[in-house]
């Protein structure tokens, strides 16, 4: 069988010699080829699969010169993959944030090698994992495009630090014994402060000078006059049941505001089951977050603090009250009675610079016995040093002539003192001036010699917040540019051969006892004592004199000023980090601009605008051009924009100062048309016994008659008695009834089965069981404070585009996630505004009304109840966005990214009208250095396409395969969002909300009383819940409650809610 | 047969001027064979100047995307779908006429059908750009096809209006063009038989698709035209029912209304048939028509705008009615952020009223409705009245909604905006001075229809017979044939 063949034909049997032909040829006929000449078709010049070959590659050529326009991207792999990086997987090294004397643990998350977004440290004690959005943003400062990146001498580059150091070491040596000079902001750092005495030893007659952007040197030399110590107790809120704020932003900006947060967040959080919360009250001038968030506010004018101070101290000690003004002298009173009662847990803090003011506040404190109980002097706080007389002093030696050398590091006093001319002018007298920063800033310009500093992630170092309280810093990446840190200079500079890495070794293995217990520090990120709580002994010795000294204060005149710190943007040195300016601020929601904040009554008086009255509050609230005013503090006059917000005092205007910075920090501070972002307002400053003092008694302010654009993202700012938005109780109410939330949405839904029946019987459509995992979270508006923290850890965690000045004034801002701010209220009276922060994102809806109306599914849902976004399927209709009731999508209006497929259309001048025109903040986002801290884990999404919050699903994927891959259930630790982990209150919870376990089902169960969704009657479905803010004040404004009837007194009072 | 075939001497003759079938041929085919007048020439560069401003806007918007638009996080959709909308429904009117008026045998839609239905194309046409180049990516614009991929295979969402519309707008446009088209054959091929030019012969003849009058012919063309009429009278009606689903399905305040499919439909008739007035009366002038569009065509038509109008009206009063009866607050707030004349947008609600309801209602008089100036200036009024009442159910329902945080600042559009509604005025009116240079604006072979019944000889030919007893007008009749 093998053998037996089989044949087509004659030929073939006999295997003839036409046959073999035949076989060679594939065609029976002859081709039509020219040069085939009779030769079989293989043997042809160009046979038939070389024809092949050709017609591939020219049409793979054709194709390929086609596409040319694509940029060749080089991504070459690791020719030895260092041990510790694995492409893909994340790294994670425990650091220290410091800026400016403020140090807060962080935990860096460094993918292939690069730092790309900054957590809180679970294990500090202090801040306990909690960050503020200026340490979210920091990360982006790594890399901005501003940094210096070389040495230099009056301005020319010099070629290698050797160079550097050999030219500075002979300047310092050719000074003849004038003394060299250090100047820097407050250094906790215990191994930096060695080095800088070691260093000043080889310069006898040197000097080290602290100096805060924000000065709090009052405070300092009252602390030391009543407790004996220049320094801060820690304010341990967690233990106060009735906290006080005198002009204290102790929740944003005062101090410590993320130990301030993790304390007072304690007693703001509601049990159920024994509905008991601390009291806040708060005095200010102008509407501060922390205000925003006080169960009851008094209002006075800036002149006035030290008269409150005086007379809530003659309060608790039971003398009379001699405020003027009738309801703040009643609110002074209700404190004081209030403090009496909870002596031992009650506390004030002031944020006056004004030492007379802050001795008051000891006294009172001492009074109410917070000294040693909610002030905790164990250990003492650190993080502000600077003394404001020793500065002046050094400017006026400086003015003399008599100082050799000033080496500047992280101070910034040309622009952020008082008095920063006479400054600038005084350092044109120092032969010698060494500037070591990151950036080009204001006094770094006026430096013969710049050194350009690390960043925080790349450096080493320490920092001692408090006593016996150490964070260690270490590099998360090498230094992107020709630069060096502070320690490692001076210490060459003082003759060592150290390098400061070992150092630094070498200092904490000696204090932890050995190498592996430094190694284990440094992994830890933090080394803390074990907690004590003590007081220490109180003098009251400068009572008296502090109290003549505020009753013969100068009386402030008509009108008045105070300057703050915004919560996104502080003392400014942020100021070119876009995250930072296109977050809006908390109670204004403007973004990249400062301006003055006046009062609805002086709105009227200046600009004839009433917006007391509807229309002319939709007018003002619809439009962005702003009026602006000049303001004249003593000789010096700016013209800054205005915005109108209640809760500010009547006469009182606000600036915030950070703004108005050189243009050679970065583009983030100009606008596209070149007009300087914010002006600077430190100059406006007064100083006080030698303190400075940010406020000013006597202003003058007129209409400019000019208008200027200001980028708000929330121009409404009443809820309208939307009931269905957000949720508020007093405490007594909730305590005498707490199912009335309840009781009301089963009450709502009563027609569709009530709130047990409402999924099923609430639509035609049938129902799904949704088994598996189910992705929720709760939000507690008790405890949002609207920091922001949340926003920009959203930003940095999903490559959120910033859109720049220009798109946010045409509501273009991209934000994920956003704070809604609403007030209630009567606009005219500044103490009876209540402000409520809702953090809103998408509520990843069960039947989610913006997935139907999709024509091609781009947005759909999953399994696990996200609502998902699916960019490339998107077409842009944006009906997805219009049917959204929370309006929590975002459309890429334009190309943001440089993600698009359309080249150089970022670069567009907007033509008539110049629409569209980008700042050149976008543009700087999308520079190579700076698209490195993108997060590689999300897509950056093109123009055209409409993204939104997506609950992180990007962490929750890799926390469910890190379950998957142990074998295990998912636990709330394996996925957090952003927000969530960025949040120092703990208002967010997220998890699994089938699994009971889970402390999202906890909570949703321990608060059912206080949960309710936004907008539940649409029966969208939401997986987002809130929980009822509560109140511990009489009323709740700004809603018509049932449950409120009692009060008829404060009804009549309601009126319209405010507008602004 | 000759009984039902009486017209009533009473009614005016719909084609006056004593005309014979020749004088017809000749009227309505002499601007196609004369030189383009002058009044032609400087309408044509305008509506190409026009056409190119748009074309730049639209070029602006999809290389730096829909940010070249003031739409925002609040208002996604603003001058872009109230175009579209406003567009489609003046796309109404001329099938209405073709098609409805056709199965009702009104006999006066033959003077004005043919430009009525060119009308409904190209208004359709313009329609169209809006949804296509409002998509922030409309290079992806395909997708809205339910065509076989690989991807999956990924369908679109058979859920979404949108695309109900995608469906809706093209059926109506296909089905409009092929009905024009269909009653175009005949005129057509009149114009290649009087033509002297080789070419002009040959491109009349390709165009008439070889029509040679032959009753086979008149008999197909009046079935198939009977069957596109029956197809289009539904479609009349579904096209805008749809295009009021992209609103009423949604959840928003003002949109989401029970009460939008017939009262668009309504709307969309009435805008419809201010824009037949609007051109007609420019037509009949230019080309001199007086004679086949006549008073009593206007008279007609500006009835129907008065019904319609009425219709729309009591429409906005239920509206407003059920947000107050319907107790929903967000549904009350969006309506007062109509009629309360403090809230940034109710100018446009209150334009959007007088301009719709109130004005129509000079209707009412016969005078007013044979006024030629009056109709004009209405025509124009009820349009712009039209285009805001889509603007205000657009924009002042979505531009405050349920989270007050998120309302915006106030909508303006740009130039581009602008840019892009201009150029499809642009577009309309290229296609239509084409259409009036290259095709008979009046249906030739419909006219010659009703000219024995109705033509003004016949009326007054007629004029004994009305003084007939009923007996013996009978009795002859029955015995002439």
């Amino acid at each position: 069988m093998a053998n037996k063949k089989y044949w087509q034909s004659f030929g073939e049997l006999h295997n003839s010699e036409a046959h073999q032909e035949n076989v060679q040829n594939e065609f029976r006929e002859e081709l039509p080829f020219e040069d085939l000449e009779g030769k079989g078709l293989l043997d042809a010049k160009a046979p038939r699969r070389d024809f092949l070959k050709y017609l591939g590659f020219s049409t793979a050529a054709a194709a390929v010169a086609a596409s040319c326009e694509v940029p060749v991207k080089k991504a070459i792999p690791y020719l030895n993959k260092p041990a510790e990086i694995t492409p893909g997987v994340a790294n994670y090294y425990a650091t220290t944030y410091v800026s400016g004397g403020e140090v807060i643990p962080v935990v860096a998350k460094v993918r292939d090698g690069r730092p790309i977004k900054i957590e809180g440290n679970d294990l500090s004690a202090i801040t306990k994992g909690g960050t503020t959005p200026r340490v979210q943003a920091s990360v982006l400062d790594l890399y901005d495009t501003a940094r210096l990146r070389y040495p230099s001498k009056d301005g020319k580059e010099v070629s290698s630090l050797e160079a550097f150091d050999k030219m500075v070491s002979e300047a310092l040596a050719g000074l003849g014994g004038a003394p060299v000079v250090l100047l820097t902001s407050t250094i906790t750092s215990p191994s930096t402060k060695q080095i800088i005495t070691e260093f000043l030893a080889k310069y006898p007659g040197g000097r080290h000078v602290q100096y805060d952007a924000i000065s709090y040197s009052g405070m300092l030399q009252a602390n030391e006059a009543a407790y004996g110590k220049r320094a801060f107790p820690a304010y341990q809120l967690e233990k106060a049941k009735v906290v006080v704020g005198i002009g204290a932003d102790f929740l944003g900006t005062w101090l410590n505001p993320l130990e301030q947060q993790k304390g007072y967040t304690q007693g703001r959080k509601i049990n159920e089951a024994n509905p008991e919360m601390s009291k806040h009250y708060q005095f200010e001038c102008m509407l501060s977050m922390t205000g925003a968030n006080a169960d009851e506010r008094f209002t006075h004018r800036p002149s006035e603090t030290g008269a409150v101070a005086l007379s809530l101290l003659n309060a608790v000690s039971g003398q009379s009250v001699s405020v003027s003004d009738a309801k703040l002298k009643a609110g002074i009173e209700k404190v004081a009675k209030d403090l009496l009662a909870n002596k031992g847990a009650a506390v004030v803090m002031c944020g006056s610079n004004d030492v007379n003011i802050q001795v008051i506040v000891a006294a009172i404190n001492e009074a109410i016995g917070a000294n040693g109980t909610v002030l905790n002097w164990a250990a003492p706080s650190q993080t502000r040093q600077g003394v404001d007389s020793e500065f002046a002093k050094l400017v006026t030696d400086m003015t003399a002539g008599s100082i050799g050398a000033l080496l500047i590091w992280d101070a910034n006093p040309a622009y952020d003192y008082a008095d920063a001319e006479k400054f600038k002018a005084a350092v044109k007298n120092v032969k010698v001036s060494v500037s070591f920063n990151e950036k080009m800033d204001e006094t770094t310009e006026l430096c013969k010699y710049v050194l350009p500093a690390n960043n925080y992630l790349e450096s080493w170092g320490d920092a001692e917040p408090k006593a016996g309280y150490y964070s260690l810093m270490q590099p998360t990446i090498s230094p992107l540019f020709k630069t060096r840190q502070l320690q490692d200079t001076l210490l060459v500079w003082t003759g060592s051969k150290t390098a400061y890495h070992d150092y630094f070794n070498t200092f904490w293995a000696a204090k932890v006892g050995g190498q592996a217990a430094y190694l284990k520090a440094l992994q830890a990120g933090v080394i803390e004592p074990a907690a004590a709580v003590s007081g220490t002994s109180y003098n009251g010795a400068k009572v008296a004199e502090a109290t003549a000294a505020i009753n013969s204060a100068k009386k402030g005149g008509e009108i008045e000023l105070v300057l703050y710190e915004k919560v996104s943007m502080g003392d400014g040195k942020q100021a070119n980090n876009p995250w930072l300016q296109e977050m809006p601020d908390p109670i204004t929601k403007i973004t990249w601009d400062n301006y003055a904040i006046i009062s609805p009554a002086l709105g009227k008086k200046l600009f004839g605008i009433d917006v007391l009255n509807r229309t002319a509050a939709d007018t003002y609230d619809v439009e962005t051009p702003k009026p602006m005013a000049t303001v004249k503090v003593g000789g010096k006059e700016i013209t800054i924009p205005t915005i109108i917000v209640p809760g500010i005092q009547a006469n009182t205007i606000a600036i915030a100062v950070g703004y108005g910075r050189s243009e050679k920090i970065g583009k983030a501070v100009k606008h596209y048309d070149g007009s300087t972002l914010g002006q600077n307002v430190f100059g406006l400053a007064t100083v006080n016994n030698g303190n400075v003092v940010y406020a000013a008694g006597d202003v003058t302010i007129t209409n400019a008659n000019k208008k200027y654009k200001l980028a708000q993202t929330q121009t409404h700012a009443s809820y309208e008695g939307r009931r269905e938005v957000v949720k508020e109780l007093t405490l007594e109410s909730f305590k005498k009834n707490p199912k009335q939330i309840w009781e009301a949405r089963d009450k709502e839904l009563a027609p569709f089965g009530g709130l047990a029946e409402y999924e099923k019987e609430g639509t035609i459509y049938p129902h799904y069981d949704r088994p598996g995992i189910k992705w929720g979270m709760s939000i507690d508006l008790n405890s949002c404070y609207g920091c922001g923290a949340c926003v920009v850890a959203c930003t940095a965690e999903n490559n959120v585009a910033v859109v720049g000045k220009s798109e946010v004034l045409r509501a273009h801002e991209m934000h994920w996630l956003r704070i809604d701010r609403y007030f209630s209220g009567d606009a005219a009276d500044a103490d009876s505004i209540q402000t409520l922060f809702q953090p809103m994102l998408c509520q990843h809806c069960d039947n989610a009304p913006c997935e139907n109306v999709c024509p091609v599914a781009a947005t759909n849902h999953s399994s696990e109840g996200l609502n998902q976004m699916t960019y490339n399927r998107c077409i842009g209709t944006r009906y997805c966005a219009n049917n959204c009731p929370y309006k929590v999508r975002r459309f890429n209006w334009a190309d943001y990214t440089g993600a698009d497929s359309f080249p150089d259309n970022q670069k567009n001048t907007g033509g008539l009208g110049d629409i569209g025109h980008l700042d050149e903040s976008v543009l700087m986002m999308n520079d190579e250095l700076t698209r490195m801290v993108l997060n590689p884990d999300v897509t950056v999404r093109s123009r055209g396409v409409i993204e939104k919050c997506s609950f992180c699903v990007q962490r929750l994927q890799e926390g469910k395969l890190k379950a998957k891959k142990e074998n295990r259930t998912l636990t709330d630790n394996d996925a957090k969002t952003a927000c969530q982990q960025a949040c120092a209150a703990d208002a967010i919870v997220f998890g699994n909300a089938n699994n009971t376990e889970s402390q999202i089902s906890k909570t949703r169960q321990d608060n059912k009383n206080r949960m309710f969704f936004t907008l539940e009657q649409l029966h969208v479905l939401p997986n987002v819940n809130y929980l009822a803010k509560i109140r511990n004040t009489d009323v709740v404004l700004g809603v018509k409650d049932e449950e409120e009837e009692g009060h008829e007194e404060h009804k009549a009072e309601k009126k319209e809610a405010a507008h602004s | 047969m000759g009984l039902l075939r009486y017209e009533s001497q009473t009614r005016n003759p719909l084609v006056t001027g004593h005309k014979t079938y020749h004088q017809v041929t000749e009227d309505i085919v002499r601007p196609i064979e004369a030189k383009p007048s002058k009044l032609w020439k400087i309408g044509f560069t305008i509506s190409l100047f026009l056409l190119s401003f748009g074309a730049y806007s639209v070029y602006r918007d999809v290389v730096y995307g829909i940010g070249q638009w003031n739409l925002n996080k609040t208002v996604g959709w603003g001058w872009d779908i109230t175009n579209f909308v406003w567009w489609v429904g003046i796309g109404h009117a001329g099938t209405l006429i073709s098609a409805i008026l056709l199965l009702f045998r009104q006999g006066w839609r033959t003077g004005v059908n043919r430009a009525a239905e060119a009308m409904t194309i190209f208004a359709v046409m313009c329609a169209g750009q809006f949804p296509i180049f409002h998509m922030g990516r409309v290079w992806n614009a395909f997708f809205v096809l339910p065509y076989p991929n690989t991807r999956g295979p990924l369908w679109v969402n058979f859920n979404s209006p949108l695309l109900w519309d995608v469906f809706a707008i093209s059926t109506y446009f296909t089905v409009s063009l092929l009905f024009w088209y269909a009653g175009l054959l005949p005129d057509l091929a009149t114009v290649r038989d009087r033509a002297k030019e080789k070419w002009r012969k040959r491109m009349y003849g390709v165009l008439s698709f070889g029509w040679t009058g032959s009753t086979k012919h008149w008999q197909r063309h009046e079935s198939l035209s009977l069957v596109l009429a029956g197809l289009s009278t539904p479609l009349v009606l579904s096209v805008h029912t749809i295009v009021s689903f992209d609103f009423a399905t949604s959840v928003i305040p003002g949109w989401h209304t029970t009460i939008f499919p017939p009262y668009f439909v309504a709307g969309a008739i009435f805008s419809g048939f201010a824009m037949v007035q609007t051109l007609l009366l420019i037509v009949r002038k230019v080309l001199s028509l007086e004679d086949y569009i006549t008073l009593e065509h206007i008279e007609v038509m500006n009835k129907v705008i008065v019904l319609t109008g009425s219709i729309v009206g009591i429409a906005y009063i239920t509206e407003l009615f059920i947000s107050w009866y319907g107790q929903n607050p967000y549904e009350a707030a969006a309506f007062r952020n109509r009629w309360d004349i403090t809230t940034p947008l109710a100018w446009s609600y209150y334009l959007m009223m007088s301009c719709n309801v109130l004005s129509p209602q000079i209707f009412w008089f016969r005078k007013m409705r044979r006024n030629i100036t009056v109709t004009f200036f209405m025509s124009i009024i009820v349009n712009v009245g039209m285009w805001f009442e889509r603007f205000v159910i657009i924009v002042t329902s979505i531009y405050r909604d349920y989270l007050p945080s998120s309302w915006s600042t106030y909508y303006r559009p740009t130039i581009w905006e602008v840019g892009f509604y201009m150029g499809t005025f642009g577009l309309f009116f290229t296609c239509f001075f084409l259409f009036s240079k290259f095709f008979p604006v009046i249906a030739i072979a419909e006219i010659k229809h009703i000219l024995k019944k109705s033509g003004e000889s016949y009326k007054e030919g007629v004029g004994g017979i009305e003084a007939q007893a009923p007996e013996e007008f009978a009795h002859e009749q029955a015995h002439a044939h």
